[in-house]
């Protein structure tokens, strides 16, 4: 089987379809800040998306001292059911997550409509929900949303067809 | 996927293969069951839940060590089976990538079991897109010397490449001749990466484990890419040389990998039909090859390599013969064990034929393992759950044929794991068929055959092609 077109085409559609997101962040109409969010086997019926704005601050755009953007993830989400009904669970919680999966950062609670939690400084992330026992607990639940930050597409120029063959 | 290029393909397809009337209405295609009178399904297991189960397949080949490795494919999962009853193959073990449902891709592909010392390993490899965490994951190595205890197997090594997204689609493990265990991988890049697999589960850094490259020299540029998609690593007893045989997009190549840290080209089969080639895999002798080109109604085509070998040609454009089970649909891997052929035909499931006459394929057995709809396979997206009203791809992915015994086994992406036998196929050695004893299957012990076989014209008719 001949496969990873497949993986480039769909980063492609996404990474090209940035002209706005007036109608919601889904295929050709997913913006620059906007994150798709997909449901899991623990709660198919869920859909979400998500949209970074910048964390408040004093000039245009936020950023840590050390020059890292700050967002803060606005969540948009439908059909949660009740916490209760996956497990010990009392709440959603949204977490900003590392790309290889080892921080996990809690960004606040989440509910059916629009949350805002945050701020997530990192550079790429994944943004997860999942139910857990509270708000201050250890991620634990299972994952009901999730997606990958913008910035999460972006890839090395040696990977691009333009440049394969080039020594790395 | 290929679909455009179906007309092309037809073309090549009728020029070698005779293929049917074009002029006859074609019957809708009702789904295949059973088999002929000699192939016989032992076992059957319905490996996961969902609607895809499983990609490639490794099956162990020491006579004490009988277990079997299917490639969990979007399942994102390695199961390991102990098939010493093939009527009732037994899950041992099973691992899967953590948080699984944060990851996209089509996963868990290609396997392979290697030897060094007296441990035993297993290589899975993974794809996961851009994205998705461990994009830049190749493969998981597990330590699995302790089975069929589970608790005894473990994850000793994570091999990265982080420079091309994507990981390994297929991949190799080879005893070269100089007695280093090496890994062949695919990338998402116009070459093949050779690891030193001692390096890898030995803690070394792992700056150290990648000796060398194999570029591909035929790039498929229209679409402006080249990687290799498969391979297959062979010692050549009457040059002394390990060789490589790469399929990828543009076209099929063959390297001198002696000195694996400087592979020499030798030659190419490029031509018409031939850039999405996917499979290739040489008679134990290297005289005669067998290609895959991965698109719906190609055939496998049958190739000399003589002229080649011996330089005297630098490209090959015309193949002797081909073989199809059914010109509908489209054949996949493949493992020659001379002069039989062992095909996961997707759709048409194990497929069996012998180049006894290499100019004549002829047809030994089936066993239809999908039991599916036509052309309703494997694209599209995880949004859609891979799911196309186009492709062929479903059915028998991965095939792998134990030496010893002549055991059969199938991957099948809607159906999982099959054990399979022909009759009167009881055990391969190259030696009884006037062959090297050379295969797929690695000695890790003692390394490849080293002695040359005295070898008759097989067939006079095709010398002087």
């Amino acid at each position: 089987m001949i496969a990873r077109g497949t993986a480039l085409g769909l980063a492609c559609s996404i990474l090209v379809g940035s002209a706005g997101a007036a109608q919601g962040p889904v295929g050709p109409n997913l913006g620059p800040y906007d994150i798709r969010l997909f449901p899991t086997a623990a709660a198919p019926a869920v859909t979400g998306s998500a949209r970074l704005v910048f964390a408040d601050s004093p000039f245009g755009v936020a950023v840590t001292a050390d020059g890292h953007a700050r967002y803060d993830v606005r969540v948009t989400a439908a059909g949660l059911p009740a916490p209760t009904s996956l497990g010990p669970y009392t709440t959603y919680v949204a977490w900003a997550v590392s790309t290889d999966l080892a921080h996990w950062v809690r960004l606040g609670p989440v509910a059916n409509g629009m949350s805002t939690v945050g701020p997530v400084d990192l550079d790429k992330f994944l943004v997860v929900v999942s139910p857990e026992s509270s708000l201050v607990a250890a991620h634990a639940g299972p994952t009901v949303l999730h997606g990958t930050s913008p910035s999460g597409w972006l890839q090395s120029f040696l990977t691009h067809p333009l440049f394969r063959g080039i020594p790395d | 996927m290929f679909r455009r290029f179906a007309p092309i393909a037809f073309l090549a397809a009728t020029s070698v293969a005779g293929a049917q009337d074009p002029g006859a209405t074609v019957a809708d295609l009702a789904p295949k069951t059973g088999g002929s009178e000699k192939v016989h399904a032992l076992g059957h297991i319905v490996t996961h839940p969902g609607a895809w189960k499983a990609a490639d397949i490794e099956l162990e080949q020491d006579p004490g060590r009988p277990y079997v490795y299917v490639c969990g494919f979007v399942n994102f999962d390695t199961q390991i089976y102990d098939i010493s009853n093939p009527a009732a193959p037994k899950k041992i073990f099973d691992w899967t990538i953590e948080h699984p449902e944060l990851h996209r891709g089509i996963g868990a592909m290609d396997g392979k079991y290697f030897k060094i010392g007296s441990k035993y390993y297993y290589a899975q490899s993974f794809q996961f897109m851009q994205g998705s965490p461990d994009q830049d994951l190749g493969a998981v190595i597990f330590d699995v010397t302790g089975l069929p205890d589970p608790s005894k197997v473990k994850v000793v090594a994570r091999i990265y490449y982080p420079s091309a997204p994507g990981g390994f689609h297929n991949t190799f493990a080879y005893k070269h001749s100089d007695g280093r265990v090496l890994y062949f991988a695919t990338v998402n890049q116009s070459k093949a990466i050779i690891y030193d697999l001692a390096k890898v589960v030995g803690g070394a850094d792992s700056s150290t484990w990648k000796i060398g490259e194999v570029a591909n020299p035929t790039p498929f540029k229209q679409i402006g890419a080249g990687g290799y998609h498969d391979f297959y690593v062979g010692y050549d007893p009457t040059t002394h040389q390990d060789k490589f045989y790469g399929a990828g997009l543009g076209g099929f190549s063959v390297w001198d990998v002696t000195k694996p840290e400087a592979p020499k080209q030798m030659f190419t089969i490029t031509g018409l039909g031939q850039d999405i080639a996917h499979t290739f895999t040489p008679s134990p002798d290297g005289r005669f090859a067998v290609t895959e080109t991965e698109y719906q109604y190609t055939p496998l085509r049958i190739w000399d390599l003589t002229d080649a070998q011996a330089g005297k040609v630098q490209n090959l454009d015309t193949p002797i013969a081909a073989w199809t089970a059914d010109w509908h649909d489209l054949s996949h891997n493949h493992e020659v064990r001379w002069p039989y052929v062992f095909v996961s035909a997707y759709e048409d499931g194990l497929q069996i034929f012998d180049l006894k006459d290499p100019k004549h394929p002829k047809t030994d057995g089936h066993f239809y393992t999908c039991n599916c709809e036509h052309e309703h396979g494997f694209g599209g997206t995880p949004d859609n759950g891979w799911q196309s009203t186009t492709s062929v791809e479903q059915g028998a992915f991965g095939i792998d044929v134990r030496n010893y015994d002549g055991l059969i086994v199938i991957s099948d992406m809607r159906s999982g794991l099959w054990i399979l036998k022909m009759d009167g196929f009881n055990s391969w050695n190259g030696k009884d068929y006037g062959q090297p004893n050379i295969s797929s299957v690695q000695d890790y012990d003692h390394g490849p055959a080293k002695a040359p076989i005295s070898l008759a014209p097989i067939d006079a008719d095709h010398a002087g092609r």
